[in-house]
């Protein structure tokens, strides 16, 4: 195998296994989108005080491993049925850019409790994960990634599940179809959209530890959330594989993009490219690959 | 305004829509303009004149933001990006051609709109969430263009100094002489939006937002309209991006980043979407908060903490503050600082009679 | 209603008692230093330590009295990276009379530059800001007192000739970077090195935030196969390139990060000293905790009774804070014996800036010459590595390749 297949061959299983790690942040912002039609800016500040919080557990507090990822998961879930309750349930029905500015608004405050709570000093979070990557061929395969695309799938197919089998998840779908329906049917609305909001809570602290222990801990974690609006627009908003497939879309472009593209340009074309097939896609499929296709037309 | 409305009539449409719905709202004006252009710059020090001066560029941005998503409802997350693109084609007119100010104003809004209504265009096919999205790539491709095409951004350092703008032989350096100047185009952006909201522009913008597909039948063109909104919205932020860069004497893509284009996102919405007055108050309040609170933690904070808490607490307090207001605004008052002040108004109107 | 117009009436008189605090200006014999920080913006972990630092410093000389007898007062003011309010708090700053500014942010630099030269107060950009402002004649009032980005790239090329064996003549170095104004600054000096010594450049852009870096990396090892890598990254990238360049197997001896990579909070994101064990980094101010300076401020919390600032076991940054304000009060201590009777302005300070020269500090500052052309005051690093858990210095103080930097200065000029 010549060099140049072998490199190409690195930047496919490294644009694979980045854009699962995506696919992992952009998982909470489908959710909430798919159940309750609130977009949530805050995504990044969600992974990011996960994060610094089982990282301080670790770290400050010396728990365990499996206590701080506990403590971390159950905050998460109770924060979001808290976010909720206080305020996303008085925004319902009110324009797109009120949930987007308050969501931001929030994304504010979180920015400014984790290092008054945790101090702003970066902090390791180690998992027992070891950083010597498997090799395969011509291929590293770094352990966290494996893990991060790993939870990334399972959660791809737990969701999935939940969607189309159990009852909660058919529930929560007629909830975001139409909400006075499901009211009329019984179900209680409020309670399905603290549950999106909890569910989304979990899959953030999970990408909170994952990213976490993948880049270190500190508030520019958060960064990480600029980077789903280009997966959940290519996916399509409501769509959970949608969020999978974005994932890896950009995962791929990003490391074509890098290795192609940027030598003839000098400069980093790699958080450039994935808007710009963003803006190619939201022309030519305005609703993403797997979205609905009820966007309203003008 | 403030005044009382007692006994006035209005017997005709052109009346109601009048610039001055009052005959005394002639002499508010005039006390206004006389506290503004007189009292204010001659009676502060030129540290709270430079507040003003970021409240005055801050203002004019909010009101061309204002016009684009609280009169026409179309989400943008890119007016930073569009100032920059005034802030460069001033400052590369000024550097290449040596062009004076007035050109440099006018060239710089005129290319923003442009930019602007092609940043728009997927809003002919997308709404709401997903247009916001759109424009929020549009404001990393314009970044990501200015950085690194050395032809606009003059350079790997992307900053282009601009020197001093010139009244006559006047050199406008100090933070009064920038009062006067940037207030002047605070009130042409205040009559100019004024004007533009209660003409036939202005009603079809309100008729789009509220609902298109009507807007579509009693025969408002909503290609033109749309994209002329964007148009419009940037060629604001496009003058506010030249006044900042004559402000500082400096050009630089780093002022204008994402940051920006929320910051303008919540001073409209703090302060009121689709309402002038709301405009002016949000981006007041936007800027002047994070002072106003440090002021007041360095003034009390140390009564009860160390110094060193206190100077790692005023500035994570502030952004905890800012969220909480916006959340605060979004949740109970939807209407923004605009509608509080009607609501004190009408308070006082009827005063001290309770009903 | 009522009740919200009373309490809207209250608010308003809070907010009137806070604006009525801000003492005016001149009313007492304190020098002013005006203080830019970043506490909660993307560089907060930069200055959360950084700006204890210098607080530390200028309370130290306030409890031996001050300076030439005059007590020095630190303003600080959080900015939070953003340019409006960089621009706010000079202007405080100068209502204050602060008389020598201590700006943070390479933005901020750029939008107070005319200001500073206008109203002829002088403004520090240590580590940071433009390499063009080491021109003291172009620039009167930009004291840039630390490496410039132009500096450290010649001096970071200097060091892999070094560790090369001495020859450049066709190596080649691979030099990953942030991709915006300050990491592509010291390209041009690169490719001119480059060029002067044979050896092949190739630039790796990382695109801010720099959260993931994988194919820039398997390309520096895997295709370009670079000899050496010069690392120009921020906030977290640093750690993640650490990261992954240990993950692809590259040796991190082969390494060297420009001065904002290379403090104990990157080492510690990385996933610690052991995992970045080789990894060689530019240092603009001594690192550890042995030096006589640092000792003195232990001292003086121990005499107050409080125990030392966990800031002091970052000794990096806040290292570079008690710099940054040493050389201001150094400033001032010359600026005040030209003048004894304490009235000084931003033009002595000034003056003061321009006759620092071997104030060491015991090694914590490097031995520097800053006069009226030249503000830079040498451009001296120093390298050190990460060895067997903490940092070790590699080389003594040195700068590299003057000639290549006037000329690029000189250019600059010109234009």
């Amino acid at each position: 195998m010549s060099d140049e297949t072998g490199f190409f061959l690195l930047l496919m299983s490294n644009g694979l296994l980045i854009g699962l790690m995506y696919a992992l942040i952009a998982l909470g912002f489908v959710l909430v989108y798919k159940a309750t039609d609130a977009v949530n800016f805050a995504q990044g500040e969600f992974v990011m005080i996960s994060g610094i919080l089982v990282a301080a557990a670790l770290g400050v507090w010396g728990a365990p491993l499996w206590l701080a990822v506990a403590l971390g998961i159950g905050t998460m879930i109770v924060f979001g049925f808290g976010l909720e309750r206080v305020m996303l349930r008085k925004l319902i029905g009110r324009p797109v850019i009120a949930v987007v500015m308050a969501t931001i608004g929030l994304a504010s405050i979180l920015r400014g409790i984790g290092p008054t709570a945790f101090g702003a000093g970066s902090r390791p979070l180690p998992l027992p994960i070891s950083d010597a990557p498997f090799v395969i061929g011509p291929l590293f395969i770094p352990p966290i990634q494996l893990v991060g695309g790993l939870v990334s799938l399972l959660f791809l197919t737990g969701f999935g599940w939940f969607f189309v089998k159990s009852r909660k998840g058919i529930a929560m779908r007629a909830v975001a179809d139409n909400q006075q329906v499901a009211m009329a049917m019984g179900i209680n609305v409020q309670r399905y959209f603290g549950l999106a909001w909890a569910m989304a809570g979990l899959v953030s602290a999970l990408g909170g530890i994952i990213w976490g222990s993948s880049v270190g801990v500190d508030v520019n974690l958060a960064l990480v959330g600029l980077k789903v609006f280009p997966v959940v627009i290519l996916g399509g908003l409501d769509s959970i594989p949608g969020a999978v497939v974005g994932g890896l879309i950009v995962g791929v472009v990003e490391n074509i993009a890098a290795g192609y593209v940027d030598p003839y340009v000098g400069g980093g074309t790699k958080d450039f490219a994935p808007y710009v097939l963003m803006i190619l896609v939201l022309m030519i499929r305005p609703y993403g690959i797997f979205g609905k296709k009820i966007i309203e037309r003008v | 305004m403030i005044h009382r409305e007692c006994g006035v009539l209005k017997t005709s449409y052109a009346a109601d829509m009048a610039l001055y719905p009052l005959p005394i709202a002639k002499w508010t004006v005039g006390v206004l303009a006389v506290i503004f252009f007189a009292v204010i710059p001659l009676a502060l020090h030129e540290y709270y004149l430079s507040i003003a001066n970021l409240v005055w560029i801050a203002v004019i941005g909010a009101l061309g933001l204002n016009i684009l998503v609280g009169y026409t409802g179309q989400v943008s997350i890119g007016h930073g990006a569009f100032m920059s693109v005034g802030a460069y084609t001033a400052a590369n007119l000024v550097t290449r051609l040596d062009s004076p100010w007035p050109v440099n104003l006018l060239a710089g809004g005129l290319m923003a709109a442009a930019v602007g209504a092609v940043v728009g265009i997927p809003s002919l096919r997308i709404k709401g969430l997903y247009l916001a999205i759109a424009t929020l790539a549009g404001q990393l491709i314009i970044e990501w263009i200015i950085n690194h095409v050395t032809f606009i951004s003059g350079g790997v350092q992307a900053s282009i100094p601009v020197p001093r703008p010139y009244l006559g032989t006047m050199e406008l350096s100090s933070q009064r002489d920038m009062y006067y100047f940037l207030l002047v185009f605070v009130v042409l952006a205040i009559v100019g939006t004024l004007n533009l909201v209660r003409s036939r522009i202005g009603r079809a913008f309100i008729a789009i937002r509220d609902q298109d597909i009507a807007a579509e039948i009693i025969g408002i063109d909503i290609f033109r309209y749309k994209l002329l909104a964007f148009a419009i919205s940037s060629f604001y932020a496009g003058v506010t991006g030249v006044l900042y860069t004559y402000f500082l004497g400096i050009a630089n893509y780093e002022q204008f980043q994402i940051g920006v284009s929320i910051d303008y996102l919540a001073m409209i919405i703090v302060g009121g979407l689709g309402s002038v007055l709301g405009s002016v108050l949000g981006a007041i309040f936007i800027t002047l908060l994070p002072i106003v609170i440090r002021l007041s933690m360095e003034a009390f904070g140390g009564l009860f903490l160390e110094p060193q808490t206190v100077l790692n607490l005023i500035p994570n307090l502030r952004l905890m503050m800012f969220g909480a207001l916006i959340i605060f605004f979004l949740v109970v008052e939807p209407d923004g600082l605009n509608r509080l002040w009607r609501n004190i108004r009408n308070y006082f109107r009827i005063w001290p009679f309770a009903y | 209603m009522r009740q919200f117009v009373i309490g809207l009436l209250a608010a308003l008189v809070a907010l009137a008692g806070g604006l009525g605090t801000v003492s005016p200006a001149g009313a007492n014999h304190e020098i002013v230093i005006g203080m830019q920080c970043d506490r909660t913006g993307p560089t907060q972990i930069v200055g959360t330590v950084l700006c204890p630092g210098k607080h530390d410093y200028i309370a130290l000389v306030n409890s031996k009295g001050g300076v030439e007898g005059h007590k020095i007062k630190a303003l600080e003011v959080d900015h939070e990276y953003k340019v409006p309010p960089g621009v706010e708090s000079y202007e405080r700053h100068k209502k204050e009379g602060a008389v020598t500014i201590d700006v943070y942010g390479t933005p901020h630099i750029y939008a107070l530059t005319a200001k500073l030269t206008e109203d002829r107060i002088p403004g520090t950009s240590p580590g940071f800001g433009s390499a063009a402002a080491a021109d003291g004649t172009r620039y009167p009032y930009i004291f840039p007192i630390a490496a410039t980005y132009w500096s450290q790239g010649a001096a970071a090329v200097h060091f892999a000739k070094q560790q090369l064996g001495g020859s450049l003549k066709g190596k080649k170095i691979a030099y990953i970077f942030y991709d915006n104004p300050a990491g592509r600054e010291p390209i041009e000096v690169i490719e001119d090195l480059a060029k002067r010594e044979g050896f092949t450049l190739r630039t790796f852009a990382v695109p801010p935030p720099g959260v993931e870096m994988g194919a820039q990396i398997l390309d520096i090892a895997q295709r370009f196969r670079a000899d050496f890598v010069i690392g120009h990254l921020f906030g977290g990238a640093p750690a993640v390139s650490i990261k992954e360049l240990k993950r692809v197997g590259y040796p991190l001896n082969k390494v060297v990060s420009f001065v904002w990579g290379s403090a104990e909070a990157n080492i510690e994101a990385a996933g610690g000293f052991a995992t970045a064990e080789g990894y060689y980094t530019m240092q603009f101010a001594g690192v550890g905790k042995d030096y006589p300076v640092l000792n003195e401020i232990r001292e003086m919390y121990k005499k107050q009774g409080k125990p030392a600032p966990k800031e002091m076991e970052s000794t990096v940054y806040y290292n570079r804070g008690v710099l940054i304000a040493a050389l201001h009060v150094e400033a001032i201590r010359h600026a005040l014996k030209a003048k004894p009777d304490g009235k000084i302005t931003g033009t002595d300070v000034k003056a003061g800036f321009e006759k620092i020269s071997n104030f060491t500090l015991g090694g914590l500052v490097p031995p520097l010459k800053i006069t009226p052309t030249d503000h830079e005051g040498g451009g001296l690093v120093q390298i050190w590595q990460v060895k067997g858990g903490k940092f070790v210095k590699t080389t003594d103080w040195f700068s590299a390749y003057p000639d290549v930097l006037a000329d690029h200065i000189k250019k600059a000029a010109s234009k």
